[in-house]
């Protein structure tokens, strides 16, 4: 079929051009994963501190992130901030708006996490003479961690799939790289099934490792404090 | 900020109408390709949880397959990639079928879970007073799953409402497209996109209320009985 022939003769040349593609991809997932987690992890330490002004200002961040599109967060950053005089890359823009966007959501996961370890935790470190400081940092959060990882895993499988967008600001991941490609051999259907597919690959292998990281999580932390029931 | 301002006062009134009205398409795409993964998910879960196993490997590998690929890319495929075939859907039905079909292996995933919350000896209860599989799933199973899988399906309504901007690049005719077409002739991309933010807030927000609310009335409930 010419339709397996033109993919088989050009793929050489699409891969040359995808793969390293597919590795500013993963950067850019990387890089606002990282920022998610910081942006994250502060919300939600942030929230635990009962200084009300605080709270609003937080969860407001939260909810205004959760309730618009990334994209138009992303426009915001790349296209709208050149208002002002602050001019992004395409990839600056990409890891900050996933990532600030994606912080909001693991501020949820990440409270929810706190919270879920019982309050005479708490309670019993500082009896014991730790600071609240020390008490989070060495009782509360590696409790909370179990309860943690599965959805921060599923948010980086998620993330990986939305770095997609970026493309829409020129920053040149795979998406970005299929469409230039698209435009010179006018092969759409080829290239972006191949497009698919390699997302396809990467997420199947991000999902591998991530349950495995949750199998070896869990039993080092079998205790079971907290855990609460998935059904 | 007081710029900014100026700047509203010029332009809402132009500005204003024509992004409502695009939002208005926005709501459409979104109940469209909402009622499409609606019933592919219905059928995927009950197809994954059937005893027929080729029906079992279809969905499970229809629903891996769809959860691993960008739906930016889905929409691509059906927009760009179908055209070589000769199938040419216009921006906007391309982008329904695509986040109608992308949607629906998040839905059967859902329904599933839905469906295993109910507990095995409901179903072996009905099957023993007579009723058929199916009706015991229609009458039995299926109006219990429903509470459970009410507060994610609106979760998954809300997301797919934000996702409908992905759209735009395919250039459907939503609320982000005219809010970039806006954005490029008035040169005042940070006003034009706050707020067409606003707009897409407005209309996310009450959904998100109102689940919240449903999720705490459904785990008290649950807590007691």
């Amino acid at each position: 079929m010419l339709f397996w022939e033109r993919l088989w003769e050009n793929l050489p040349y699409f891969l040359d051009v995808l793969i390293p593609a597919a590795g500013m991809t993963v950067r850019i997932a990387a890089g606002a994963f990282v920022l998610a987690i910081v942006v994250g992890l502060l919300l939600a330490l942030l929230q635990t501190v009962r200084v009300s002004i605080i709270t609003v200002v937080v969860r407001t961040y939260i909810e205004i992130i959760r309730g618009t599109p990334v994209l138009a967060q992303l426009f915001i950053l790349y296209f709208g901030l050149t208002e002002v005089g602050i001019r992004f890359t395409p990839v600056q823009a990409a890891i900050l708006g996933l990532g600030c966007n994606g912080g909001a959501y693991l501020a949820e996961v990440f409270r929810a996490g706190i919270q879920s370890i019982h309050a005479g935790q708490m309670e019993a470190a500082l009896t014991v003479g730790m600071t609240p400081m020390s008490a989070m940092r060495y009782v509360i959060l590696p409790q909370a961690l179990n309860v943690v990882v599965p959805p921060t895993t599923n948010y980086s499988i998620a993330l990986l799939k939305d770095t997609a967008i970026v493309s829409a600001v020129a920053a040149p991941e795979i998406m970005f790289k299929a469409r230039n490609l698209v435009m010179e051999t006018y092969l759409s259907a080829q290239i972006y099934l191949l497009v698919a597919l390699m997302y396809l690959v990467m997420s199947l292998i991000l999902a591998y490792v991530s349950r495995r990281l949750e199998r070896r999580l869990a039993i080092s932390g079998a205790s079971g404090m907290g855990r609460p029931s998935t059904a | 900020m007081s710029e900014m301002v100026a700047v509203y006062e010029e332009h809402l009134a132009q500005w204003l109408p024509q992004l409502i009205e695009a939002a208005v398409n926005t709501v459409r795409m979104t109940a469209l390709a909402f009622v499409l993964a609606f019933v592919v998910g219905l059928l995927l879960a009950l197809a994954k949880l059937s005893p027929i196993a080729p029906l079992r490997l279809f969905a499970t590998g229809y629903i891996e397959v769809m959860r691993g690929i960008p739906s930016l890319a889905i929409l691509f495929l059906i927009y760009f990639g179908l055209a070589d075939f000769g199938l040419i859907f216009d921006a906007f039905p391309a982008a329904v079928i695509g986040f109608g079909l992308s949607g629906a292996a998040y839905m059967a995933e859902i329904f599933r879970a839905g469906i295993l919350s109910i507990h095995g000896g409901q179903m072996e209860a009905a099957l023993t007073v007579g009723m058929t599989p199916l009706s015991a799933m229609r009458w039995v199973i299926m109006p219990q799953a429903l509470r459970v899988v009410l507060p994610p399906l609106a979760n998954f309504g809300i997301a797919l409402l934000k996702d409908t901007s992905v759209a735009s690049i395919i250039s459907a005719p939503e609320l982000m497209l005219r809010a970039r077409d806006l954005a490029s002739s008035s040169f005042l991309p940070m006003e034009v996109f706050l707020l067409a933010a606003a707009i897409y807030l407005v209309m996310s927000l009450p959904i998100a209320f109102l689940t919240r609310r449903l999720e705490a009335r459904f785990s008290r409930g649950q807590a007691h009985g």
